[in-house]
């Protein structure tokens, strides 16, 4: 059956701005990358073609690997806490009977507004084991004898880093997850009520299951984000022998502090491919418990 | 068609166009440096021009660079020469870098003058990017200079390429009332004999350990050694190899007794603790570049006299900029004036009383040395203290690899120190970052 819809050619021409802004902004620049990862160039003399030679180098190179164990590291550090701080404070703010629920949503979505730098550096500050509040306060309250060099510490480095992302995002994810909440019908926890079921037989039997596509969503951006730590991370600094350096901040080492912009372009497309195949993995396992 | 299509593209021609533009706004604020009125009128041969009066200068010229300072310099030009217009433009942080190589590897907007810091000059000067100062006669200008100085804005071939106009010599800082209660004297001369080598830096270093139960120390970081011996050392590569200087073997050795003998604070370069300990004077020596004085806390001139300077027990020197002149400039000639300016006694002696950056001048060094003070040290006549080592300091040509492979090495023995590693380890694992991000280098 022919559309009644008037599809007029000059639709075409109205949404024309966005792709054009796209190619030119976006995919240009996606596409150049992929050349200059077949190149070998130093920001200097002209691209030199090497083919696969970068990407060969990478498959090799016991850094970049460190640093993809690095980064499922702080992000598993987290997102677990993140969600689950995210989502008792997400049932808390829910109940009825809270008062200024507003203002406390509000509070705990202040860090998502501060910039990732910015924390990174505040965290370095409290964190600095000698001039910082934390040992400063363990200390005083007598629960550490000797300071801690928190950042030159294998796992303290990586869980700062880690508390740097909870701590930004959590605030995020509970909004997320009130909106799933206040999406759920109102008739299903009157029944529930009805029927006798306890406050906890309704969050485990009602709210968590019809929560899951929230979960799912914010799961996936998780996904993405964690995996492309950066800022944050980059003001705590490496970390003993790179332990808490990050892919992406293992890219900007190579192609802004070394200038090897063409193996930096082929890490880039490495870290693609694999936050692509996390992001499936996820995707996946969503679907498989449908 | 009707009006209403007509309207509609109209409309849409109008939005991409609007958002082509904005894409090409970048590199539509073209080439100030290309202007036509951009070309000074004295462009004959560089002596011709050096004597050029004052009104015989004319044109417009572009400076790019990281340092807010270089705009009293520009000023203090072009009040000699009127008929000049110079436009600097400060871009701080690191991006300077990346935003220059950017700008000289697509040759658009790219200025007359270009700021380089000691830090990332070695690849400019391999470059095809910078004039030949040699050439246009600045050899003259650098004949009285120090030799490091001159030697550091040289290209592999030997020619200048870049000029500065200061020498970031370095030294032990100290708050005199400290040194006097913990070493018993506030003498700089008397503590610089005191710490002459880094075996009386040990030894002195544990008596205040000792004396001050462990609560002062002497030196700031162990790590602080790398920045004193890295000019004091062979260069990081030869013939495509990495070479390492026996010296860092001592050196690391070195500090791995001043951090058993709890000599050092721990403080890394520039933290905040570091910070601290240098006002306060908790530590009592820091080794510190001359231009390092915004780390001091000075308000209301409560640091005046506070401080004093003695010499490390070898000479160094700690960052430092450089101006060079882009080679497809069409101002070289009124951009070369500029740098006969910058290299002048006259320039340096007032950047010297005006801003406190040590001059790279020689001569500078010579005539002042006898009278020149400074708020911070009181009556000590810092430039003498400076002179003698800074003459002395070996005349090291930059490169390509050695600041980067520096601060690998510094990352790797800063970390083989906190784990109290052997010297074969950190170089173990040195080589293999070395081998990581240079992989053109033959490491054995």
């Amino acid at each position: 059956m022919k559309s009644k819809v008037n599809k007029s050619a000059y639709g075409y021409l109205f949404i024309s701005p966005f792709f054009i802004g796209y190619a030119v902004i976006g995919l240009v620049p996606i596409l150049y990358t992929f050349y200059l990862s077949l190149t070998k160039w130093d920001g200097f003399t002209d691209p030199v073609y090497v083919g696969l030679s970068n990407y060969q180098r990478l498959l090799h190179d016991s850094f970049f690997f460190q640093t993809i164990g690095n980064t499922l590291i702080i992000w598993i550090f987290s997102i677990v806490p993140q969600l689950i701080l995210a989502l008792l404070l997400a049932l808390i703010l829910n109940e009825k009977f809270i008062r200024g629920k507003h203002f406390f949503r509000a509070v705990f979505y202040f860090p998502n507004l501060i910039s990732a730098v910015t924390l990174g550096v505040l965290f370095s500050l409290i964190f600095d084991w000698q001039t910082g509040a934390v040992n400063k306060m363990l200390m005083n309250i007598g629960l550490l004898h000797d300071p801690i060099n928190w950042l030159k510490d294998p796992w303290w480095s990586r869980a700062i880093a880690a508390a740097v992302t909870c701590w930004q995002y959590f605030g995020f994810n509970l909004i997320v997850f009130i909106a799933g909440m206040q999406s759920i019908p109102a008739e299903v926890f009157e029944a529930a009520e009805v029927d006798g079921a306890t406050k906890r037989q309704m969050v485990f039997k009602i709210t968590l299951p019809l929560l899951r596509q929230v979960f799912m969503f914010t799961f996936i951006t998780s996904v993405i984000g964690g995996l492309q730590l950066f800022d944050g991370p980059l003001m705590l600094g490496d970390g003993p022998g790179n332990t808490a350096r990050t892919m992406i901040m293992y890219l900007y080492e190579t192609a802004f502090k070394a200038f090897d912009y063409s193996y930096g372009a082929a890490t880039a497309y490495g870290i693609f491919i694999i936050i692509m195949v996390f992001t499936a993995i996820t995707a996946r396992a969503s679907r498989l418990k449908e | 068609m009707n009006a209403k299509k007509w309207l509609s593209i109209v409309l849409t021609a109008s939005m991409i166009m609007i958002l082509l533009a904005a894409c090409g706004k970048g590199n539509s604020n073209n080439d100030s440096s290309a202007s036509p009125a951009a070309s000074p009128s004295g462009s004959a041969s560089p002596s011709a021009s050096a004597s050029a009066a004052p009104a015989d200068l004319k044109g417009h010229l572009v400076i790019w660079t990281y340092f807010d300072q270089v705009k009293q310099m520009a000023d203090k030009f072009t009040e000699a020469h009127p008929g000049v217009k110079i436009d600097v433009q400060i871009f701080p942080g690191d991006q300077y870098e990346t935003k220059l190589m950017t700008a000289l590897q697509s040759g658009r907007n790219v200025p007359d003058i270009i700021d380089l810091d000691r830090g990332y000059i070695g690849k400019f000067l391999e470059s095809k990017f910078l004039a030949d100062l040699s050439a246009m006669g600045g050899e003259d200008l650098v004949k009285s200079y120090l030799p490091y100085v001159q030697a550091y804005g040289r290209s592999p071939d030997g020619k200048l390429k870049a000029i500065s106009d200061n020498s970031s010599p370095g030294g032990f800082w100290y708050v005199r009332e400290s040194a006097k209660k913990w070493l018993g004297t506030d003498d700089p001369d008397k503590i610089s004999s005191m710490v002459d080598s880094w075996d009386k830096v040990i030894e002195l270093g544990k008596k205040v350990a000792k004396d001050s139960g462990g609560k002062v120390h002497l030196i700031q970081s162990a790590s602080a050694l790398n920045d004193i011996m890295s000019y004091n050392t062979a260069s990081w590569v030869k013939d495509g190899k990495l070479n390492i200087d026996p010296k860092w073997k001592d050196t690391y050795e070195t500090e791995l007794k001043i951090r058993a003998n709890n000599v050092d604070a721990k403080l890394p370069f520039m933290s905040a603790g570091w910070g601290s300990a240098l006002n306060d004077g908790s530590v009592i020596l820091t080794s510190m570049p001359s231009w390092a004085v915004f780390m001091v806390d000075n308000k209301d001139g409560k640091a005046k006299g506070k401080f004093g300077v003695a010499k490390t027990p070898q000479g160094f020197f700690l960052g430092g900029r450089y101006e060079g002149i882009y080679e497809k400039s069409p101002n070289k000639e009124l951009a070369y004036e500029v740098m006969k300016f910058i290299a002048s006694p006259e320039w340096q002696k007032y950047n010297l009383e005006k801003t406190g950056n040590m001059p790279g001048n020689a001569t500078v060094f010579d005539q002042n040395q006898d009278t020149f003070k400074s708020d911070l040290f009181g009556d000590q006549l810092i430039l003498k203290t400076y002179a003698d080592q800074m003459k002395a300091m070996p005349a090291l040509q930059a490169n390509k690899y050695d600041e980067g492979i520096l601060s690998k090495w510094g990352k790797v023995a800063g970390d083989g120190l906190e784990k109290g590693a052997s010297y074969d380890q950190v170089v173990a694992a040195f080589k293999k970052e070395v081998k990581n991000t240079y992989p053109e280098l033959q490491v054995e």
